[in-house]
């Protein structure tokens, strides 16, 4: 398991982490007491990889166009 | 006619390490609720030591032994990381399997009306040669076939509404054309089986799998469109349980968001079952349920029915 904290973890390493609990859980490797805590575990990273997506959907819907759809800069966020 | 309890001190002595999920406390926990004068009806019965035998109706030679062998003086010894045994295991689980023997002989004979088996260690978990998840031997698994083979049953249902998928009930039965075997279990989850593709070599296996945080309301739909009516069909002359209550909303195993409520109703919709098709014979065995709150009121309740039902 990675060290960094999951709030703290890039969506790399969050969906890389993910990818391997999913993984884990789907081929019966982990033992029955330790699947709940795993599960969990899948949990925060799945909440981490969404924020991660949503803030770069957002970054993206601020990108700012010209009249002929050229992009010129991005607007302030909370500016919307 | 009533309801038989069959338990036995026995199963205590399969102690597993501390911190454990499946311990002996659990039993207590029961037992100290069937205490109840609710409960004074009951035919409480000793569970006697399976005959080697009775194992061998699911499982190879090897498997047992390699159990006795693991068995040590002293201490624990690990089969994998969530099933140990001590030197008190195998008569436990001998008992365990005697309870569900004997519970069945006692139905089909018309002794009782249906048995409630208050055992451990659990059973459902347990492959043909893989000890796995708490558990040793097929409990309910050897059941069923005691009631096929011994009691030239015809048809036998079990209905496994542990919150883990029964992956040794679907091993030891996969093929077998006179059981059908249906679980509702949360995926994902351990043991990561129970897929509804996964269906026997005769589709004599129904997986109804819940995801997570899922509720009573979802066990019940999915009871009344998928099971049930299967059950209907399949008219089995004897209704099983595996019946683990780690469902429950306060277990720590599992995110299931079951109450004593939805317990109750599944015990009546298998009665109903019963009774339709199977003169009322129903063998209920304990599986896991780990907050022993929980457990002991989830049971408490369960076997209330059998009862009621029973009388």
């Amino acid at each position: 398991m990675n060290d960094t904290p999951v709030e703290e973890m890039s969506f790399e390493q969050a969906m890389a982490e993910l990818e391997q609990v999913v993984q884990k859980l789907e081929n019966g490797q982990v033992a029955l007491e330790e699947s709940i805590q795993l599960y969990e575990r899948g949990d925060a990273l799945r909440k981490r990889c969404e924020a991660k997506l949503q803030a770069a959907e957002e970054k993206v819907a601020a990108i700012t166009t010209d009249a002929a759809g050229n992009p010129t800069g991005t607007k302030a966020f909370d500016a919307q | 006619m009533t309801t038989a309890l069959f338990t036995h001190s026995d199963c205590l002595g399969h102690e597993t390490p501390e911190g454990h999920s499946e311990r002996a406390d659990r039993l207590r926990a029961i037992w100290k609720t069937l205490e109840d004068p609710a409960f004074e009806a009951l035919d409480r019965r000793e569970a006697p030591l399976a005959e080697r035998s009775e194992l061998r109706r699911v499982h190879p030679e090897a498997h047992v032994a390699a159990i006795e062998a693991a068995i040590p003086a002293e201490g624990h010894v690990s089969l994998d990381a969530d099933t140990h045994v001590m030197s008190g295991s195998l008569t436990a689980a001998l008992r365990g399997v005697g309870a569900v023997v004997s519970a069945v002989d006692a139905v089909m004979a018309g002794e009782v009306s249906n048995a409630f088996c208050a055992i451990r260690p659990p059973g459902h978990h347990a492959e043909k040669a893989t000890p796995m998840g708490f558990c040793l031997f097929g409990n309910v698994s050897i059941a069923a076939k005691r009631a096929l083979d011994h009691h030239g049953l015809e048809r036998v249902a079990i209905i496994d509404f542990d919150v883990h998928h029964g992956n040794g009930t679907q091993d030891l039965l996969w093929d077998e054309a006179r059981v059908l075997f249906c679980s509702t279990h949360q995926m994902p989850l351990y043991p990561g089986t129970g897929e509804p593709r996964e269906t026997g070599a005769h589709g004599n296996i129904i997986n109804a799998p819940l995801p997570p945080m899922a509720d009573g309301a979802a066990f019940r739909k999915i009871m009344e469109e998928r099971i049930l009516p299967a059950l209907d069909d399949f008219k089995p002359e004897l209704v099983l349980i595996s019946a683990g209550f780690d469902a429950h909303r306060d277990d720590p195993l599992a995110q299931l968001n079951f109450d004593v409520e939805d317990f109750v109703w599944v015990t009546e919709k298998l009665c109903d079952i019963a009774d339709r098709h199977a003169g009322g014979r129903v063998v209920s065995t304990l599986e896991g349920g780990y907050d022993l709150e929980a457990l002991a009121a989830s049971t408490a309740a369960h076997v209330k029915v059998l009862m009621e039902r029973g009388a």
